[in-house]
This record gives C-alpha cells, structure tokens and sequence, in this order.
C-alpha cells in the first residue's frame, strides 16, 4: 500500500495496524525517516516537501514490484507526507512483511534506497531568513549500485 | 502537450505548469531549445541542463526521447525524498 499525505502519522499506531493485517507473517522491517535540525552545518527550522504525485506513485509502485521479485514478501506499506514539516517529524515510513527476517530487512534497505532516487519528492530547507533546495547527494546514487536493477 | 515544472525549476520559472501544441514529433532536446526562446526565466533554468531531470508520461527518459502533443512532459532537479 501507498499513501501520500499531508498530515501526520504515528509510527507505533501504523506498524500495529500493519503488523495485526499480516499476524501470519513471522517477520516485521521498518524503517521511519524524520526531519533533522541540522544540514550541512546549518540550523534548519523545518523543512518544505513539494511532489509529483502521479508519478510518485507511480514509481513507487516500480520499486515495490521490483522488491516482490528479488524476495519473498508478505506486504509493504510506504507512508510519505508532503508539505511543511517541523524539526523531528515523520517523513516517512516503510515496513514490510514477510516469513523470515533476512527478507524484510533486505528490502526495506532496498526500497529506501531506490526511494531516495527515483519518487519524485523535493525537499526545501527552511532557515530562520533563508530557504534552500536540497540537492541529491553522490552517496544516496552511489547506494543502487550494489543491487543489479534498473528501472 | 501538458508541461510541469518542479522544486527550484518551478520557482525560477514562475509557473507549475503550462500546455503548448507542436506540429510533428520532436526530442525533449528539441522542446528545451522552444522553450529557452519564450524569455530569460526559461533561458536560464535551461542554459545547463546537467543538473536538470525530465520525465514522459512518468518514466524518467532521456532528453532524446521523441515527444507529441498527447504526452505530459515533466522538468525537475534529482529527487530528493525520503
């Protein structure tokens, strides 16, 4: 499942709901991203997310489907918000499910890491008296390049 | 064909979307060098196109891919969610 949302969610609340929809699956990988305080050394107040949420879904969905056929998984549910968001928020959360552990925890890494490449999310920083656009960072395309895939 | 601009391309433009009509096919090379002629804003965010991503219907392509008037062009800098 896919949601793209403007408003909060509570990482305890949606892992229950998911881990209680999958009570067959004997392994439950999260991982939740928040919104830091710092970036690059300077104070950030909150942050800015615009999409492009025909397409955000879209490639979401590639990437989902693309972690169905390198593992055996149960369910996945990606959570992401958009719009502005203050210090320590969540962004975004995705959990998986499945029979043993080696297979959630594999993909969750997989699916953030194609995450941060391919759905169409900008974030802008916001400073006390300035604004500014985050740029991709080498490291984040450097982190695809282990898993034989391309979209 | 429907255009979209986002993140810092939308902001220097000044618009989020805007449609135009073309003759016959063309690249999305093609389309910037139409688009850098309708002013400076344009002819800025498109003088260097390597920090520039686009997409075509959805799928990321490349800035050869062959475009038409029922296709919905995208331009934006690399992702940046998560």
């Amino acid at each position: 499942m896919i949601v793209i949302q403007k408003k909060s969610f509570n990482y305890a609340k949606e892992l229950d709901i998911f881990s209680k929809k999958n009570k067959l699956s004997g392994a439950i990988s999260s991982f939740l991203g928040k919104v830091r305080d710092f970036s690059n050394l300077q104070k950030i107040d909150a942050i800015f997310i615009e999409h492009y949420e025909k397409m955000t879904k879209f490639q979401l969905s590639r990437i989902i489907e693309e972690a169905k056929t390198k593992w055996d998984i149960d369910d996945i549910i990606i959570i992401h918000r958009f719009g502005r968001l203050k210090i320590g928020e969540n962004i975004v959360l995705i959990a998986v499910a499945s029979k043993h552990r080696e297979e959630s925890l594999r993909s969750v890494e997989f699916i953030i890491n194609w995450l941060k490449i391919k759905a169409t999310f900008w974030k802008k920083e916001i400073g006390s008296d300035s604004t500014k656009w985050v740029k991709q960072k080498e490291s984040d395309t450097d982190k695809i390049k282990k898993y034989n895939t391309s979209f | 064909m429907k255009i979209l601009y986002f993140a810092n391309i939308r902001q220097e433009i000044g618009i989020s979307e805007e449609d135009i009509i073309i003759e016959n096919k063309i690249s999305i090379f093609e389309l910037i060098e139409l688009l850098k002629k309708r002013g400076l804003k344009y002819k800025n965010v498109f003088s260097n196109v390597k920090n520039i991503k686009c997409s075509v219907n959805c799928i990321f392509s490349n800035f050869d891919t062959m475009i038409e008037n029922k296709d919905e062009i995208a331009f934006f800098p690399p992702v940046t969610g998560g």
